[in-house]
């Protein structure tokens, strides 16, 4: 039975801009993950989507509202948030310089993996994700395939049950892009609760079990894709988008 | 903190700058070389420029009209005698030289001596002119002896080019040559004249140098060597410190790393643990560097020196250097946080160099001692005590409160870079915050601490340089014009709303009474501080002589209660129990803002011994302003205060007692708490989280 990993709740955060004044980037916004579940984020660019994501890694602090992974508090207790808490995005690069046995062992200990089980849990992911011929290779010989193979590698190196994606297929081909949705699933498979954050419908519509539509900072509709379809009558998510951001009903 | 996640980052951090070849070359193998080099190749070429100097054959001539002037043939032995031994005293120092002689020709006189030295036919004309009439030498006087007591020889003149070598050096050589055999002929002269003794016999001056080689070694070594090691920990921390925050940022590793369980405390731990590992590394490559070269005799120590630091002294150094290091990699590390690029972060660091150099540069100067207010400021502090350890002067107070305010500076600067680490700037393109975009008196909380730095770092400079030299009355007029201005400038910038920001309002009935029984209460307190102190720190009776000058000695009453006291007690008042009270209020617990706003208080005093009294007494006025929530009250506080003091030094009537007993200052302290408890509203809760 899933439980609740993440929990959101009015959360809000505002930037301030010379030129723009207040801006409002996310409000009051309220959603739940849960284990074994692609929970995904879809909005436009400057939706409020990374923001957010930011607030639940603890980047960034929140203006108002809570969020909650493993029930640890996302302001009060940072350190435990992001111990159970995997972040990738596509602005998250590794050290060009350290192998990728290195970035893993690394990546594991800062994450506070246990000590005496670090090297075998380096080993298991080098075999998972294909890095065996290239392990000892530092990363910036390796081609882009293999550096976002060995990214998701050290997000998940510490076993954490909260996965956090961030846009993560920008700037990939397609069959790169198609291997990491693959991984994404399997990580669902193995009863990772992820956040998953895209603009690209056809991604959405093929990993989320849920999808929350984000614009101007709020959240104007969440649910599963079958109930999205029933709310708006809409059979692609790409007019159901529309439907809610613009309030426009695009069908003939 | 966990020790394996700083492992692991300082690893990281290290494997990375292993890794990177252009920083192992330029960074670090580059300096190993090159500054030996540099230092080989300027002791060779000086040797080849003194070689050519001496082996070239430099040309003079003598004025025509020379040989027409009265004394001409004195002048004449005189050259003569300077041409024979020239060269033989090659060096300033006088010691013979060991290469070849210097040859000087003879040349005949051009018409335009001007013209010859410019093209170099001459490198040095030789005229001589009458001294006077009665300089005329008798020309029967013996050629031998030159002597003819009363008479003079003609000044020789010496024409040459300075800004040509070779007729710079013959004009040295040429010059030394006649000043020493004018001391010759001089001494024939006064014993023909029947001088009974050699001239030097005369008054005979003797000089007995006390200090071993090691402590005059100690002092070159010791003023050099704060500014030597800043420099290496600066040129070698500065390597991590580019790529530890803003090189991270440009190569979007700091997010990845910032999204980890390491905590903020724990990365900026490792960032300078990484920053100081490779300032020590570079910093100690570097030395054994260049005693290799002078093990190998590729470059010479200075002429003298003894480099010598006993086991002691060096392990007390090491102490000692130690905040200061932090310091340094805290500033780097802040200045890469700030950063938004590596080549930003480059850039920013020159004007931190520059001040730490400057900073680390003061041990030079002759006359700065520890105990002085140079122990107030950073790193200046640990290089003069660094000098007077050296020279074997072990000054233990003053060296605990220099180590200590250095590594306060580095607490500070560490929770900077700590702050700089959770700012949501670094990762986000906003540049501000609410209180940024809001401005005014949203934003003094968190500007109030700079002004006041930068007001105590100019008090600071304008004191110790300017300060002590002049009138007493227009120094205080100048330090208060400093705090109003200041104030009014922070009000002015900030709009902060004068009756707010400066406790402009009516203070309960009590206060009043609070004010007589706490300030004579309280000045004898601060007494007991000062004799407290002075256990640590003896106060020299100099010290208490020019205080007691400083304080208006001769000047009349009304003038000393308008500079010392009401001036003061106005100004002060305004400036720090006003806006720098009210900018911290809401930042610090009401026990935190007592003790920084008090302390603060003392420590623009400047004076060392000043600081422990003074301090006292702005704590006991931060209190008062809290709470009775009027600045009014601690205005008349610190104007009776001053006032008392003043009357204390200079009337018997109200002299404080010479040795005060124990009791007295139990009364003193019931007293000032009574008086402070006098100063609370009626309507006002006693206790609250927050200041203000």
């Amino acid at each position: 039975m899933s439980t609740v990993q993440v929990e959101v709740q009015d959360l809000s955060k505002n930037f301030f801009d010379q030129s723009r004044g207040e801006v409002r980037a996310v409000q009051e916004v309220n959603f739940e993950c849960r284990s074994s579940e692609i929970f995904g984020l879809l909005g436009a660019n400057g939706a409020g989507k990374t923001t957010t994501l930011r607030m639940i890694s603890t980047v960034l602090q929140p203006t108002a509202g809570t969020a909650r992974v493993l029930g640890h508090d996302v302001v009060s207790d940072p350190v435990e948030v992001r111990r159970n808490l995997g972040f990738y995005s596509a602005s998250t690069a590794l050290y060009p310089r350290l192998t990728a046995r290195e970035t893993l062992t690394l990546f594991a200990r800062v994450n506070k993996y246990p000590a005496e089980r670090t090297r075998s849990r380096v080993e298991e992911m080098i075999e998972r994700f294909g890095l065996g011929d290239y392990a000892g290779a530092r990363i910036e010989k390796l081609s882009s395939g293999m550096k976002q193979k060995v990214s998701i590698a050290r997000t998940v190196v510490h076993d954490p049950p909260v996965l956090i994606f961030d846009e993560p297929t920008v700037g990939l081909d397609v069959l790169n892009a198609l291997d990491l949705q693959k991984a994404i699933q399997e990580l669902r498979e193995d009863g990772k609760a992820i956040l998953f954050s895209t603009h690209i419908m056809s991604e959405a519509e093929r990993l989320c079990d849920r999808i929350a539509i984000i614009d101007k900072g709020r959240i104007r509709a969440c649910d599963d894709l079958e109930g999205l379809r029933a709310a708006t009558s809409q059979h692609y998510l790409e007019d159901i988008f529309v439907h809610y951001v613009t309030g426009n009903d695009t069908t003939g | 903190m966990n020790r394996r996640t700083v492992t692991a980052l300082v690893v990281n951090d290290l494997r990375q700058l292993a890794r990177n070849p252009r920083v192992l070359v330029f960074a670090v193998a580059l300096p190993l070389v090159l500054w030996p080099l540099m230092w080989f190749l300027t002791s060779l070429t000086t040797e080849r420029r003194q070689e050519r100097i001496e082996s070239r054959t430099y040309t003079y001539a003598v004025a025509d009209e020379a040989a027409s002037v009265a004394g001409a043939a004195d002048a004449r032995t005189w050259l003569e005698r300077a041409l024979a031994v020239v060269g033989d005293d090659g060096r300033a120092d006088g010691e013979p030289t060991e290469g070849p002689a210097v040859r000087f020709e003879r040349v005949e006189a051009p018409e335009d001596v001007a013209a010859a030295l410019d093209e170099e036919q001459l490198h040095v004309h030789v005229a001589w002119t009458e001294t006077g009439d009665e300089d005329a030498i008798d020309e029967d006087v013996d050629r031998e002896t030159v002597g003819n007591a009363g008479a003079a020889a003609p000044r020789i003149v010496l024409s040459y080019r300075a800004d040509l070598d070779a007729s710079d050096s013959a004009e040295g050589f040429l010059r030394r040559a006649l000043e020493r055999t004018r001391t010759e002929l001089r001494e024939r002269r006064l014993a023909a004249a029947g001088f009974a003794s050699a001239p030097d016999d005369l008054l005979p001056l003797e000089r007995i140098e006390t200090a071993s080689e090691e402590q005059t070694s100690g002092l070159f070594l010791g003023r050099l060597l704060t500014a030597i090691i800043v420099m290496m920990m600066l040129a070698g921390g500065s390597i991590v410190a580019t790529d530890a925050l803003a090189g991270e940022k440009e190569r979007g590793t700091l997010e990845t790393l910032l999204t980890t369980a390491a905590s903020r405390v724990e990365i900026v731990t490792a960032k300078n643990l990484s920053i100081l590992a490779v300032a020590f590394a570079t910093s100690v490559l570097n030395i054994v560097n260049i005693v290799v070269w002078m093990q190998l005799d590729l470059i010479a120590p200075p002429a003298g020196m003894k480099l010598v630091i006993p086991i002691g002294a060096g392990l007390l150094l090491l102490l000692l250097y130690a905040p200061a290091a932090v310091l340094l990699s805290s500033s780097l590390l802040l200045v890469s946080g700030r950063s938004k690029t590596y080549k930003e972060a480059q850039l920013l660091f020159a004007p931190v160099m520059l001040v730490a150099m400057a900073v680390a540069a003061i041990p030079v100067l002759p006359g700065v001692e520890l105990r002085s207010a140079i122990v107030l400021l950073p790193i200046a502090n640990l290089g003069v005590a660094a000098r007077e350890i050296l020279t074997g002067h072990y000054d233990w107070p003053l060296l605990a409160a220099a180590w200590a305010v250095t590594g306060g500076a580095a607490a500070l600067l560490a929770r900077a870079s700590l702050r700089t680490l959770s700012a949501e700037k670094l990762i986000t393109a906003s540049e501000l915050d609410a209180s940024d975009l809001a401005g005014g008196p949203a934003l003094f909380p968190r500007r109030v601490a700079r002004w006041f730095a930068a007001l105590w770092a100019l008090l600071l400079v304008w004191q110790l340089n300017i300060g002590g030299n002049i009138d007493s009355r227009l120094l205080i007029s100048i330090n208060m014009a400093i705090f109003g201005a200041a104030a009014w400038l922070m009000i002015a910038r900030y709009r902060l709303p004068p009756r707010e920001a400066l406790s402009l309002r009516a203070p309960p009935t009590g206060a009043w009474l609070g004010v007589l029984l706490g300030a004579p209460a309280g000045l004898l307190l601060a007494d007991g501080v000062v004799r407290l102190a002075s256990l640590a720190m003896p106060i020299p009776e100099a010290w208490i002589e020019a205080m007691a000058e400083n304080m208006g000695a001769g000047l009349p009453l009304w003038q000393m209660l308008i500079f010392f006291s009401l001036m003061p007690a106005l100004f002060e008042e305004v400036a720090f129990r006003g806006v720098l009270l009210h900018g911290l209020k809401h930042r610090l617990t009401t026990l935190q803002l007592v003790l920084v706003a008090g302390i603060a208080f003392g420590f623009f005093h400047v004076d060392l011994f000043r600081i422990p009294p003074t301090s006292l007494l702005g704590i006991f006025l931060v209190v008062t302003v809290i709470r009775s929530g009027s600045i009014y009250p601690a205005m008349a506080w610190h104007a009776l205060h001053n006032a008392l003091a003043l009357g204390s030094a200079r009337l018997e009537q109200i002299r404080l007692p010479e040795q005060p007993a124990w009791w007295h200052y139990v009364l003193a302290l019931a007293a000032t708490l009574l008086a402070l408890r006098l100063m609370s509203r009626v309507d006002q809760p006693g206790t609250r989280r927050r200041g203000g």
